[in-house]
């Protein structure tokens, strides 16, 4: 099929206001009158707040309203369950916001947030999913799990001890992963102010601005048709835009005090309110002949969802099903798990899952065809898939599967020792 | 308040700063020059560069104050879209435009290189570019642009 769009070059006709400075991100933006809004957030994992005196931050020249959980009609936000606090009186990670301070300019924000005393008391908390796991352990979500296992995914296909006893060699490993943040370069901000309609307008740079709007109606209580999402140019985001940030607390704070509201953060505090990328331990147990044939695996993984739920539950459902990797096993097991701890919320990004478990389905193939005596390039074309394979959960791959001229593009490279010239 | 002059963009300006006002707050808040960016506030990143004095310098880590009496471009003193710079030209047809936070300092890091050397090697780039960063990762193309850009300058 010949089309005139697919394969040509096309110029992106907004690159030109960005290589000119005029492309307008949300910091960009002001209103007349605008107010100036900073977070004051937890510096403990988990915690209750027990109070919060705000009276000195009041006194000093130019705060205009500080805001507490009493102040949100409906305080709950989230992509798939409504478990995160819009301002926190139940801690539970380092960074939940307890407070938000408006005031005429941000320097007087920043030193009034200084001013605001909050009480905690602080309670023991759960770093270790493996721990979290454990039926004694404290859940964290009461009300949405009995414990902190969010999801559990299991995948069965044939017979594992079948595939043992086929199995000529066995490798038995356990890797792990760390937090990883997105670090888009344009930290988030937001201008919220209410129009001469009385709707509640939010500018913010957003990967899902019709969520966004729902979950700020949803908050301040106020209809769909009252607020409007406006994404203004987008900084990077790579699956860290898509919860909410500082969207309902702008918004709250504008709905207040009927003032535009203002609220950007610093690199700091971008780094301590937004998702990151799963950490994942993950338990592999391989079996092949001797002819480097896979026949069996046995997998078991456990991402720490960190303090909500956020995409947790697709994102382990994406690591069970590329646990496998792109090679038929006939026999397999996989069970993967989400697991709340008090460690910063995970979330989505960039391979939502399926980027994690590369690393042990490769180093497994490695490992084995270094065992059986044959290079890693024969045994993944021994194993990978083709037109008419069909995947651990049962897939039969009927469309387009060109491993084989992938490999064979890049073999003469992986014949030189890896390094391309 | 401190009383500072200086040039940016070819206009001369005279500005009351506080003593702890950095350049970039200046130029943003003070002149309305919101084409330089803010991505870390630390000199890591590159995203609020500008031309001082000859020299590129992160807007973020120079104090107002310290730019008494200089002379300074940024994004907005480069090109317009009548008559872009050939580095902006290139890094559109090159594609080397993604989110474009990081898009006006590299304009201005790649701009200063060609000014001072019109026929920069690949390496000359690499180090020219490499205060810039980038997270959508197009280095590539924005190196390809920055050569490009040299090579329609020579002719």
């Amino acid at each position: 099929m010949k089309t005139s769009v697919v394969g040509s070059r096309v110029v992106r006709e907004d690159a030109w206001g960005k290589v000119f400075g005029q492309t307008k991100f949300p910091a960009d933006v002001n209103l007349q009158g605008q107010i100036y809004a900073v977070v004051i957030r937890s510096p403990h994992p988990h915690a209750r707040v027990l109070g919060i005196n705000s009276e000195q931050a009041m006194s000093l020249a130019g705060v205009v309203a500080v805001l507490t959980a009493k102040d949100v009609p409906n305080n709950s936000h989230g992509v798939l369950f409504r478990d995160q606090p819009v301002l926190a009186e139940y801690i539970r990670m380092v960074g939940d916001p307890v407070a938000v301070v408006g005031a005429e300019t941000e320097e007087i924000a920043r030193a009034a947030a200084k001013l605001v005393e909050v009480e905690y008391q602080v309670l023991p908390a759960v770093f270790d999913p493996e721990e979290a796991m454990m039926p004694d352990a404290l859940p964290l979500h009461p009300t949405l799990r009995p414990t902190n296992v969010l999801y559990h995914m299991p995948i069965r296909r044939g017979n594992l001890q079948e595939g043992w006893a086929q199995a000529d060699v066995v490798i038995e490993k356990e890797y792990s992963t760390q937090h990883v943040d997105h670090a888009f370069l344009q930290p988030e901000a937001v201008l919220a102010h209410v129009d001469e309609r009385g709707h509640m307008v939010v500018q913010t740079a957003t990967q899902y601005a019709h969520y966004d709007r729902g979950e700020i109606a949803h908050a301040l209580g106020l209809r769909f048709s009252q607020v409007q999402v406006k994404t203004l140019a987008v900084g990077g985001a790579f699956g860290g835009r898509e919860d909410i940030s500082l969207q309902i607390m702008a918004a709250l704070m504008a709905w207040n005090t009927l003032r535009p509201v203002k609220m950007e953060n610093t690199r700091e505090e971008s780094f301590y309110s937004h998702s990151k990328r799963h950490p994942m331990r993950m338990h592999y147990k391989t079996g092949a002949t001797k002819d480097g044939k896979l026949v069996a695996l046995e997998a078991k993984i456990i991402g720490d969802a960190g303090a909500y739920s956020s995409w947790s539950i697709n994102v382990l459902r994406k690591s069970a099903v590329h646990a496998s990797g792109p090679y038929v096993i006939p026999n397999v097991s996989i069970d993967s798990y989400a697991v709340f701890t008090n460690n910063p919320y995970s979330g989505a990004m960039r391979g939502f899952g399926a980027a994690q478990t590369v690393l042990a389905y490769e180093s497994q193939m490695d490992l084995l065809a270094k065992e059986i005596g044959i290079s890693p390039l024969e045994i993944r074309l021994r194993n990978l898939f083709k037109v008419g394979s069909i995947t651990a959960t049962g897939q039969v791959l009927t469309g387009s599967v060109p491993l084989d001229q992938c490999l064979a593009k890049i073999a003469p490279y992986l014949q030189r020792g890896g390094v391309s010239q | 308040m401190i009383e500072i002059k200086l040039v940016v963009n070819d206009k001369p300006y005279t500005l009351e700063v506080e003593p702890s006002e950095r350049l970039i707050d200046a130029l943003r808040n003070r002149l309305g020059l919101l084409g330089t960016k803010e991505g870390c506030g630390e000199g890591e990143c590159g995203a609020c560069t500008v031309i001082m004095d000859g020299k590129t310098v992160n807007s973020c880590l120079v104090l107002a104050a310290q730019a008494n009496g200089s002379v300074i471009t940024s994004i907005e003193g480069v090109g317009n879209r009548r008559s872009p710079h050939p580095v902006q030209k290139a890094f559109v047809e090159v594609g080397a435009v993604q989110c474009g936070f990081c898009t006006p300092g590299m304009v201005l890091s790649a701009k200063n290189l060609l000014d001072k050397n019109s026929k920069p090697s690949n390496e000359e780039i690499g180090i020219a570019m490499s205060g810039n960063l980038c997270r959508c990762t197009g280095y590539d193309k924005i190196l390809r642009a920055v050569k490009i850009a040299a090579e329609e300058g020579k002719e």
